[in-house]
């Protein structure tokens, strides 16, 4: 196997420290090396979006991306939506409407939401069908997950 | 994945140094939304990976300098859909790169990897022929450029040189005002690869210059001198014809599982025609 | 209905850890020393298996299992839910496109995956039959060795079996019109986002396996024979599976893992790509020819259906599939002659199984269609001819099955309103009605348990997996509406065969109807128990003591339910225990083992419009009504409709394999198979319910989750023909197929 190579990024807040192999994308580092199971393997070519993080402020699916591609970065992933414990808003908003059923897609939902909402506070219905439709969801939510994010984005108002 | 090493220049002549070293041996890594792909399911095994995002002078830029748009070679498409210069001269091109893959392809795809994989599908193409881009080839003799038409030779092959690497794309500012639309098919309305892909551009002179791909081994481009597709007087039929002849150039594949030669062909037509209606309208329009 | 209890919308069981990530799916839990395996397939369906060498596969460092054929059992073990006819490694010959011929494990994921590159199979590749066409011709291979089916009279063909269902005389029925047609089903795919994913590991003396499987207790027993252990020793752990539809019934790698486990003195695991979860587990294709026939006032003559389902090349559940799919195909209608053939044709192909609708979707687009062809050719309105026919409550409408349980018309009527039936119309659009109805559950067995605590919370044991359709949360509804207790303080323990008593399967939208069932009855022991405690602490008859929501009732006072059980239980504490049993027996005789415990009746209508340039359909509006009796949990029962609404639209619109000429599948993975994405939906979808309270299980509920999958294909291909005359037979209605249809081009292939 090839040599491994140091990097140094910035994960959920937390500052680490690991050698990767080139190989291996970011999504085997997260869930291998550092244990963060949220993001989830599915197809692998970049169609279903349940690998999705963010990385310096904008997704990706972590399928496509080399962990050593990453090095210097900040990644957040869905552990690190929820602070000292409490859910985000929208988090809240995914669990009280019901957005989440079998749950597999929800963490890539949620990174996918979390960014649209940080670029466009008040996204209209199409913005938000559109900015997801890089996650599939087989149980088929759709209209639970889109009424989420969108009731996320009023409560962000009041 | 099988394993490779992993390189990761910080100027643009370490770079070209490290692709004349390996040769045939060596990828570039940009975006990676292809290449991980490849290198996953193994059609690609190359024994390096040279990451062009931390070379300097290739970083992420839409330029606008001595009368053209530079776009830089890790430009992705997220933001080049978005920079409000693309979108003022060369809207076909910002619609174009805002319908590749999903918001996460579109925020690690970039415009070079997207031309240098020279797939007939590549969203981006008909654009840039119609908008007559210039592609800037970087290699130990230095930078040549490649206008666009030149650049693509079939699928997966480009007139790009095994020690070059493309550093730009330039587009040239428009000296008339242009009416321009891209259209795409797809089996869905959610991201997909295009079945047929086409822009079509008419500027204030009559000219209409029309591009199209996905529809044989590389992206095609028409010109229109007669006037005869501007001219809001021209009857259907006059349209119609010339527009026939410029797709005579579609040789769609009949192994493709994706659509059918006729059904490409005809959507050629039907998109042919809604394409320059909008190009017509927007030119109108302002 | 209370804030908890059933009839509420509460918030999901383990929603919070989906929301958070903590939600632990089995790709998702770490076995220390775990061994990666990695499956050894080949390029072609069929193929005649020369020899193995792994020797290169040995030298890649960290291998430590090679597993092939050789290093099985003698003969190869062989397992199925119906026939035992799947070998866990393919022995002398392949079958379909991805059946494993060997397996590798080793210490990390990218060795396993270099060795089981280099595992060189010598092999001739054999001419393979992947369609309905191919396999009947008289001269096509047999996809099954005659010998392995002794006795059976299909042997020597490729019928797997033929079922037939037939009441009146249609031979001798006399209609004024018959209608007769051919239509196309296509062959697709579950797509769960969670692969299937498998581990095993030595457990003492027996072993423990980790599936995403829905039907935990029955790959017990089926590893307990292949590994002749008793069921005790073989431990099934199934956290809840993200997504499975059908698709993870049945075990598919768990003897592979297992063997490889116990070989190997190590844990294993082995996680599925996409690409082979679509050669694990796809739904049937099918073939279906429709005779109707009309008498000239719309009444029905008679119905005559021939399906032919194009299933795999190990049977898994796809018997079961074509007899119970094909069974209702005459649907809710005042039917006087009927005739159903359902015949599973093997083929070179991975092997077809349960999928959302069991088989059920494939006959319904037949006839249901070929409904409306009758009523166009006979000038009569679509819904008109539907209710005309349509049984009313009571009405035995399949003679020998369970009477129409529940007002129907109400629901199609519902369903016509929300879509303004009869109504005008824009210009370029059509409108397009059909019902749907499946059989629920046809036998069943569920057990549970009830621990009332000291402190009042509740612990339920039951065996259900909760797979997204919201089985734990309803649950926990039942024991909280039963026992008074706050849903908060009830816990609902599921996916461990060591731990939480048996239950049959997680199927057939049953699991509300006989696990609530069950849950119930445990729940009902607990109260007597209760009642018990106050007549001894009262010294009064049991006889006069009611529990009932959190309260017991004496004849003089009300007490908390809380306050007898503390007494009751006394200093040392403990706790009261409940079992509940719920079995639906077999019925001897009856064509499917069982009659109906419920109907899943839906009514799904469409408005779309069609662009007659490209043949893209924008669906309008979708209205799906389904009669579920009573709604537990309103809001999941809604996300249930929802969801197989739109997973329906997948094979309506864009869903299919596409074979190559070696029986590969070409369009294997998530490129080039398309399901619908939050930009695919109708632009309006409304999901309603009805509610009669006439369902079997709890409170009038009845099963739901299948019933708005049913009939999405004919509703919308009725209005698109509604709105430009284009008439398809075949599915899916690709935008190609739709501009073809409008332009006179033949079909493709």
């Amino acid at each position: 196997m090839s040599d491994t190579i140091p990097i140094q990024l910035t994960v959920n807040g937390r500052q680490r420290s690991l050698r990767v192999a080139p190989h291996h994308t970011l999504l085997d580092v997260l869930r291998d090396d550092l244990d963060l199971t949220g993001a989830k393997e599915c197809c692998l070519v970049g169609e279903c979006g349940a690998c999705t993080v963010i990385v310096d402020g904008r997704t990706v699916d972590s399928c496509l991306v080399l962990a050593v591609e990453v090095d210097g970065a900040s990644v957040t992933t869905v552990e690190g939506l929820a602070r000292d414990g409490s859910l985000s808003p929208l988090q809240q908003a995914f669990l009280d409407r019901g957005a989440a059923q079998c749950g597999y897609c929800i963490p890539g939902q949620l990174m996918s939401a979390h960014a649209l909402l940080e670029t466009n506070p008040h996204p209209s219905l199409d913005d938000v069908q559109e900015g997801l439709a890089g996650n599939l969801c087989r149980c088929a939510g759709y209209q639970q997950i889109v009424d989420a994010v969108l009731a996320a984005a009023d409560g962000a108002d009041r | 994945m099988h394993p490779f090493a992993y390189e990761r220049p910080g100027s643009l002549a370490e770079a070209i140094a490290l692709l004349g070293r390996h040769g045939a041996e060596a990828r570039l890594l940009a975006g990676g939304t292809d290449l991980i792909i490849r290198l996953r399911d193994g059609s690609l095994r190359p024994s390096v990976v040279i990451d062009l995002k931390r070379v300097e002078e290739l970083r992420p830029a839409i330029r606008e300098e001595d009368g053209r748009l530079s776009i830089s070679a890790t430009s992705v498409m997220t933001d080049i859909a978005a920079d409000p210069r693309v979108r003022r001269h060369f809207v076909a091109l910002a619609e174009a790169a805002a319908v590749i893959g999903s918001v996460q392809i579109r925020n690690r795809a970039t415009l070079a990897g997207n031309i240098c994989n020279a797939s007939p599908a590549a969203d981006t193409a008909p654009s840039l022929l119609v908008y007559g881009a210039v592609v800037v080839a970087a290699g130990p003799a230095g930078t040549r450029r490649i206008p666009i038409d030149e650049f693509f030779v079939r699928s997966g092959a480009t007139t790009l040189q095994r020690d070059e690497l493309v550093a730009a794309v330039e587009l040239p500012l428009p000296a008339r005002r242009i009416g321009a639309a891209h259209v795409r098919r797809t089996r869905r309305r959610g991201h997909d690869l295009a079945s047929v892909t086409l822009t079509c551009g008419v500027d204030d002179a009559g000219v209409t210059r029309l591009a199209y791909g996905s529809v044989g081994p590389r992206p095609v481009l028409e010109v229109d001198e007669s006037g005869t597709l501007a001219d809001p007087g021209s009857t259907g039929e006059a349209r119609a014809g010339v527009l026939e002849r410029m797709f005579l150039g579609a040789s769609p594949s009949p192994r493709s599982m994706r659509a059918s030669p006729e059904y490409r062909v005809a959507m050629l037509r039907a998109l042919g025609e809604r394409a320059l209606r909008m190009a017509l309208d927007r030119l109108g329009g302002g | 209905m209370s804030r908890d209890g059933v009839g509420a919308s509460v918030t999901r069981g383990g929603g919070y850890d989906r929301v958070t990530g903590r939600q632990r799916y089995v790709a998702d839990i770490h076995l220390e020393d775990v061994l990666h395996v990695k499956l050894v397939t080949l390029d072609c369906a069929r193929a005649r298996i020369r020899s193995v060498d792994a020797s290169a596969a040995w030298r890649v460092p960290g291998v430590r299992l090679v597993t092939t054929a050789e290093d099985l059992p003698r003969p190869m073990p062989r397992f199925g839910p119906q026939f035992e006819d799947r070998p866990v490694l393919a022995v002398g010959e392949t079958k379909y496109h991805g059946e494993p011929v060997a397996a590798v494990a080793a210490e990390t994921r990218d060795a396993a995956e270099e060795a089981a590159r280099l595992v060189h199979v010598d092999y001739e590749e054999l001419p393979a039959v992947v369609t309905l066409a191919a396999a009947l011709d008289p001269a096509a291979p047999l996809v099954q060795d005659p010998a392995l089916r002794p006795g059976d009279p299909f042997a020597t063909t490729n019928v797997l079996r033929e079922h037939r269902v037939a009441w009146g005389d249609v031979d001798a029925t006399v209609a004024d019109l018959v209608v007769e047609h051919v239509y196309a089903f296509p062959m697709v795919t579950h797509f769960a986002i969670e692969p299937h994913a498998f581990m095993a590991a030595p457990d003492g003396d027996g072993i423990a396996v980790w599936s995403t499987i829905q039907h935990p207790y029955w790959l017990q027993r089926i590893l307990a024979k292949l590994l002749r252990m008793p069921l005790s020793k073989v431990r099934v752990l199934a956290p809840d599976p993200g997504g499975a539809f059908g698709g993870k019934q049945h075990t598919k790698y768990e003897p592979l893992v297992a063997f490889m486990a116990l070989r190997a003195g190590r844990p294993v695991r082995l996680v599925l790509s996409l690409e082979e979860t679509f050669q694990a587990a796809r739904r049937a294709s099918a073939s279906v020819r429709v005779r109707t026939g009309f008498r000239a006032d719309g009444a029905f003559a008679f119905q005559d259906v021939a399906a032919d389902y194009l299933v795999g090349a190990y049977a898994d559940i796809a018997d079961r599939v074509v007899s119970k799919g094909s069974y209702p195909a005459c649907g809710p209608y005042r039917v006087p002659a009927g005739r159903v053939v359902g015949r599973g044709i093997l083929s070179h192909t991975p092997p077809s199984t349960a999928f959302r609708g069991f088989g059920n979707p494939q006959v319904n687009w037949a006839v249901e269609s070929n409904i409306d062809e009758g009523a166009r050719a006979l000038g009569i309105d679509r819904l008109e001819i539907r209710l005309r026919n349509l049984a009313r409550r009571g009405e035995a409408f399949i003679p020998f099955d369970t009477p129409a349980d529940g007002d129907w018309e109400q629901t199609v009527r519902t369903a016509a309103a929300r879509i303004g039936w009869g109504t005008p119309l824009p210009p370029g659009r059509g409108r397009g009605i059909a019902i749907g109805i499946k059989s629920g559950p046809t036998t069943g067995l569920s057990y549970a348990t009830v621990r009332l605590l000291a402190d009042g919370s509740v612990i339920v044991y039951a065996g259900t997996s909760d797979m997204g359709q919201g089985a734990r949360t309803v649950f926990a509804q039942i024991a909280a509406q039963e026992l008074g207790a706050p849903l908060e303080a009830v816990t609902v323990v599921m996916g461990d065969t060591a731990v939480v008593p048996y239950d049959a399967q997680t199927s057939a939208s049953r699991s509300s109807v006989l696990m609530g069932t069950a849950i119930q009855r445990a729940c009902g022991q607990v109260r007597d128990q209760l009642r018990g405690m106050a007549a001894r602490l009262h010294g009064i008859d049991e006889a006069g003591i009611v529990v009932e929501r959190g309260t017991v009732r004496l004849p003089d006072r009300e007490l908390p339910v809380l306050d007898v059980l503390r007494r009751g239980l006394g200093r040392l504490g403990g706790e009261l225990i409940g079992n509940g049993e719920m079995r639906k027996e077999e019925e001897p005789g009856h064509p499917l083992g069982g009659s109906a415990a419920f109907w899943e009746f839906n009514c799904t209508a469409i408005e779309a419009e069609v662009d007659e340039g490209t043949g893209d359909i924008t669906l309008v509006r979708h209205v799906t009504v389904s009669d579920v009796g009573r709604a537990l949990n309103p809001l999941q029962v809604r996300m249930q409709d929802e969801g197989a609404a739109i997973q329906g639209l997948g094979h309506t619109l864009m869903e299919h394999y596409i074979f190559d000429d070696h029986g590969r599948i070409r369009n294997l993975g998530a490129i080039d198979y398309r399901i619908p994405t939050s930009m695919d939906l109708p632009l309006e979808l409304h999901s309603e319910i009805v509610e009669n309270g006439d369902g079997p299980g709890p409170y009038g509920a009845k099963g739901m989750s299948e019933g708005a999958l049913l009939c999405v294909a004919p509703a919308v291909a009725a209005a698109v023909r509604d709105a430009t005359g284009a008439v398809i037979r075949e599915l899916p209605l690709t935008p190609e197929r739709v501009w073809r249809a409008l332009h006179g081009e033949p079909d493709r292939p």
